[in-house]
């Protein structure tokens, strides 16, 4: 298919005077997340102020982390500042996309909703926009200047974006800014950095794949591609693989447990060479239609939904072969450490002033924004290397993250970030696992083994029940436990 | 008694500077105003002005100014000999015509001299014994006579908390002999950043110490009570210095009495305080709050036939350990591993343990335990590397980090964990492939960098020995697998081979491998050959 090339329309709206309707309102935001290190616990209320972008059907379009952990969004109109409450329809935090309703409809009326531009292309200029504080509209122009798969602040898998270099003005509250081209939303701002004016974008093309979704009967979310692969540049390693014929392709490295791709039959050692009819080259990229090359992870995540069967074309061994796929999304629950986890409270269980939680991504982002270098590194590395060190899946990492001193921890209240290996010698997988191990004591006590020293730590199970109201009360827990 | 890493901002007290530099002249008085009276030229000799009562004697007739030559070895072109810097530090005369000093101020030398006051030669010195472990040195001169006139210092014991100490040496201020004086502010353990992984008493001075004062006499009473080695930079820290005490010292002295430093022995185990009420009625305790609880027992340690995780340490040589750690000895309560840090290898301890409530006696034979040598500084060592078809591997230690100051998670967890999880069982070297000397035979390869070599052609590969091994072989093709998942690294030997000259020509690599870490010892006689 030969490539089309978009006519570049003038991304500015009409003269003034014939955009008497605005397709933004503003969107405030109160939330509270969960306080990790005291998992009965929220946070600090946080307060947002955001741009939403109108979209037909009654609905708002804004980026997910905006509303993450959201306890109430209202919805107010630039113009008048009448407010009105609203629903989180929808929320993708990996492609980091959200629905709002009012709880009205009407409240909308007189605003013009969005269509999409689907077709923006390296070079085509779009419009950021933004509100003054008395509800005027405020345009800036930018040029985009690379379209390429790149990670989303959730840094699950990869996905389409536009880089765009743009001087965007400041102006409170914009969070969520659209980017429009010819009166019609191109994208929506992923992350500016002012001091290189680079903006990253949402592209229309994520939003479509979005809206198709929510339109299902059940929003299922963007397909995983479930393996790791290498460019095959290196002939040494194309004949390593016994590559047979052209370079072509990328090399598995390794298989996520539990995907579709693993399911078909793919293994570490094969050559991917195609996707339907799109063939790979050596560095992993295919040749789009509109954005030339760029990686084929693109075909799995915007051109294909959840359920859709998609033909991998490999060589094994310099064997072509054909695996057929359904592709699926990978739930955040589904890793042995979550990436995300949001709008929900987190698990724990407390044992006599010992913390146990799951270990996730969230519960390591407590320790900030540098939680790479700060958060326990034995942690970070288990997390890193799961799918490696799990290669089974199918379970969770519990932990003791911290002891309360309390009368049955005297002498262990040092005790932080450890891994659980058992609890009265059975093996723990789960929280679940260990609910269920602590209710067996051996000989009236409750055993707890971790992976680190100090190995074993040991409970009365009488004492530990005796006292769990006492505990209860001195450190404001109002329940010892909280399983999924 | 080795601990786990401790980052600390201190500062080795021996003053480097550049082979280039000058030395600052001595300062002359200034000229007198041209428009007087023309008075007598300005005297050559700087006169010493007498001071009140020197409380611990002439000590010009036992101090030394020791100058070193050092070649610090290049981890990033271990092929290379190494920078060449010079430094100056202090030592003293003790019996036995020996010369007291800091090991880090003797270290990688390459030449030493030493000079005296009132004594316009230079003598050329060489190294005795060093001890890596503890920052002790012992030098001599082999020059007749040169000990004839000079007095040997005795040494002390340990000196009380607040009483007045005197520091002697050649820091930075001037060339001849400098004297400060301070208090005894803090006895305690501390790491010795010599080498970063031991740590040993050491008593903390508020006298003023800078670079120059390493391996100086610290005084009281007439009698050495420490070597200064190791302060604080001044902004972090003001007047926090330290010397190695005597204790140390004695036993540095003792090891040697043999011909050879042996070193200190550790138990190689972690343990925990048994201070929870249930965990001691779990364990079958009596409520005496008595006893540790043995956590990990490092296999290559000297514990691993006797002792097992989950065991408790009752007494060590009959001492009762608390249930704090602490054993009482000579007076003084301290933790239980000071009892091993006076002890020397293949003496052997006495341990009364619990073990499923049962009492039982067992007899550990101390020794040094190999794997926690590359969580230290290593010195007087050829590092050890292979370079083959460009790509460069090198185990992983500590100056290899410090080198690269990589930031990849398995490299830093491989460090971290390898004697604790035992890593060094399987990898006994960890292999990193460091650095890649671009080549069309590796130009594809940048993306192996910082990876760890798992096996090669199916192979496990555990040490540097069997890596340069497997690379003397030539099958049709070398498939090193590293740790992780990420694809083969694949050569082609008859590649390597052709590539081989161009690679060592166009990088200037004089060797393609150094497996041998020591080079052999030189006796005395030799080392003064050049």
């Amino acid at each position: 298919m030969a490539p089309v090339f978009a006519k570049k329309e003038p991304a500015l709206p009409a003269p003034a005077g014939a955009q008497k309707q605005l397709s933004l309102v503003r969107v405030n935001v109160t939330g509270q997340p969960y306080d990790y290190f005291r998992p009965w616990q929220k946070k600090a209320p946080f307060s947002k102020r955001a741009l939403g972008a109108v979209l037909p059907q009654g609905r708002v379009l804004v980026t997910a982390d905006l509303v993450a952990n959201e306890n109430y969004v209202e919805l107010e109109r630039a113009e008048s500042g009448e407010k009105i409450a609203a629903k989180v329809k929808v929320v993708d935090y990996e492609a980091n996309l959200a629905l709002l309703e009012p709880i009205e409809k009407k409240f909308l009326d007189g605003l013009s909703p969005l269509e999409l531009a689907l077709d923006t292309v390296v070079g085509d200029r779009l419009a950021a926009w933004q509100l003054e504080p008395t509800g005027a509209l405020v345009v800036t122009e930018g040029l985009v200047t690379t379209v390429q798969m790149m990670h989303y602040p959730m840094d699950v898998g990869q996905f389409l974006t536009y880089r765009m270099s743009i001087a965007m003005q400041y102006r409170e509250n914009s969070y969520t800014v659209p980017l429009v081209k010819n009166n019609k939303l191109a994208g929506l701002l992923l992350r500016y950095d002012s001091r290189s004016q680079l903006l990253d974008a949402i592209p229309a093309p994520i939003i479509t794949h979005f809206l198709k979704d929510v339109q299902t009967e059940h929003y299922r979310g963007f397909p995983s591609v479930g393996f790791s692969f290498f460019p095959t540049r290196d002939p040494q390693l194309r004949s390593f693989a016994g590559e047979t014929g052209k370079p072509a392709g990328v090399y598995v490295t390794s298989v996520e447990p539990n995907t579709p791709v693993g399911k078909a039959g793919l293994q570490v050692g094969d050559i991917v060479t195609a996707i339907g009819n799109n063939e790979i080259d050596p560095t992993g990229n295919y040749v789009d239609p509109l954005y030339g090359k760029i990686e084929f992870t693109n075909l799995i995540t915007s051109h294909a939904y959840a359920g859709d069967a998609l033909a991998l074309k490999i060589q094994r061994d310099g064997k072509p072969m054909q695996l057929n796929v359904t592709l699926d999304h990978r739930s955040e629950q589904d890793y042995v450490v979550p990436p995300y986890n949001l709008d929900q409270p987190p698990a724990y269980y407390v044992l006599g002033g010992l913390i146990f939680q799951e270990l996730s991504r969230q519960y390591l982002k407590e320790w900030g924004g540098n939680w790479l270098r700060e958060a326990p590194q034995r942690f970070v590395y288990l997390d890193h290397c799961q799918s490696e060190l799990f290669p089974e899946g199918h379970r969770r990492i519990v932990i003791l993250s911290q002891v309360l001193p309390a009368n049955n921890t005297i002498g262990y209240e040092d005790f932080a970030y450890l891994t659980v290996t058992k609890v009265n010698g059975k093996e723990i997988s789960s929280l679940g696992d260990l609910a269920e191990a602590v209710q067996h004591p051996i000989n009236g006590f409750i055993k707890i083994e971790t992976e680190e020293d100090p190995k074993q730590i040991e409970l009365e199970a009488t004492q530990v029940a005796a006292e769990a109201p006492a505990l209860q009360e001195t450190y404001g827990i109002p329940s010892l436990q909280r399983l999924e | 008694m080795k601990r786990a890493i401790i980052f600390i901002w201190l500062l080795l007290l021996c003053g480097r500077h550049l082979d280039a530099q000058q030395d600052t002249p001595p300062p002359f008085p200034t000229q007198p105003n041209p428009s007087a009276k023309p008075s007598a030229p300005a005297p050559a000799i700087v006169p010493v002005p007498v001071t009140p009562p020197r409380p611990n004697g002439k000590i010009q007739n036992s101090l030394v100014r020791i100058t070193v030559t050092e070649a610090e070895p290049d981890y990033k072109a271990p092929w290379n000999a190494g920078a060449i810097q010079r430094g100056v530090g202090a030592g003293f005369v003790i019996d036995g015509s020996r010369i007291m000093t800091n090991a880090h101020v003797v270290s990688n030398s390459r030449y030493l001299t030493v000079e005296r006051e009132g004594d316009p030669n230079k003598y050329r010195a060489t190294v005795l014994f060093v001890a890596h472990d503890c920052d002790l040195a012992l030098i001599t001169v082999s020059a007749p006579d040169f000990f004839k006139n000079m007095t040997p210092l005795k040494f002390g014991g340990i000196p009380e908390l607040e009483s007045t100490v005197s520091a002697y040496g050649y820091p930075i201020g001037g060339e001849r002999m400098s004297v400060t004086a301070g208090i005894v502010s803090r006895i305690d353990f501390q790491l010795y950043t010599h080498s970063s992984i031991d740590q040993h008493l050491a008593i903390q001075i508020s006298a003023q110490i800078n670079p120059g004062n390493s391996g100086g006499p610290v005084m009281q009473n007439g009698k050495v009570i420490g070597v200064a080695f190791q302060g604080y930079s001044g902004d972090v820290a003001q007047g926090v210095a330290y010397m190695v005490p005597t204790p140390v010292i004695r036993r540095f002295l003792k090891d040697i009495e043999d011909g050879r430093y042996n070193g200190y022995v550790d138990l190689a185990i972690t343990y925990s305080k048994l201070q929870n009420p249930a965990q001691r009625k779990f364990l079958g305790l009596k409520d005496d709050d008595r006893g540790v609880l043995v956590t990990t027992v490092v296999a290559a340690g000297p514990c691993a036939k006797v002792l097992r995780q989950g065991d408790v340490l009752l007494a060590m040589d009959d001492h009762p350990i608390a249930s704090d750690s602490n054993v009482e000895l000579e007076g003084a309560r301290v933790e239980f591993p000071e009892v091993v840090e006076r002890k020397f290898k293949g003496d052997k301890v006495k341990l009364n343990i619990w073990r499923d409530k049962q009492p039982m006696t067992v007899n550990v034979e101390l020794n040094t335990v190999w794997p926690y040598a590359i969580q230290g500084h290593r010195y007087d060592v050829r590092p050890r590397y292979v370079v083959y078809g460009g790509l460069l591997f090198q185990p992983l230690n500590l100056d290899l980090i410090d080198a690269y100051q990589p930031t990849d998670l398995r490299i830093r967890h491989f460090f971290d964990y390898f004697v604790l999880e035992q890593i060094y069982l399987e990898h006994p070297d960890v292999i990193v492939l460091t650095n890649i000397l671009p080549d069309p035979i590796n130009t594809y390869l940048a993306a192996y960098r910082g990876g760890i070599v798992d096996e090669i052609n199916g192979k496990k590969i555990r040490t540097l020995e069997e890596l340069a091994k497997t690379f003397s072989e030539t099958p049709d093709r070398f498939v090193v697998k590293m740790i992780g998942e990420g694809p083969p690294l694949v050569l082609d030997p008859k590649q390597v081979e052709a590539a081989r000259e161009r690679i060592k020509t166009r990088y200037n690599v004089l060797k393609e491998q150094n497996l041998e870490e020591q080079p052999a010892a030189k006796t005395p006689q030799e080392q003064n050959k050049i």
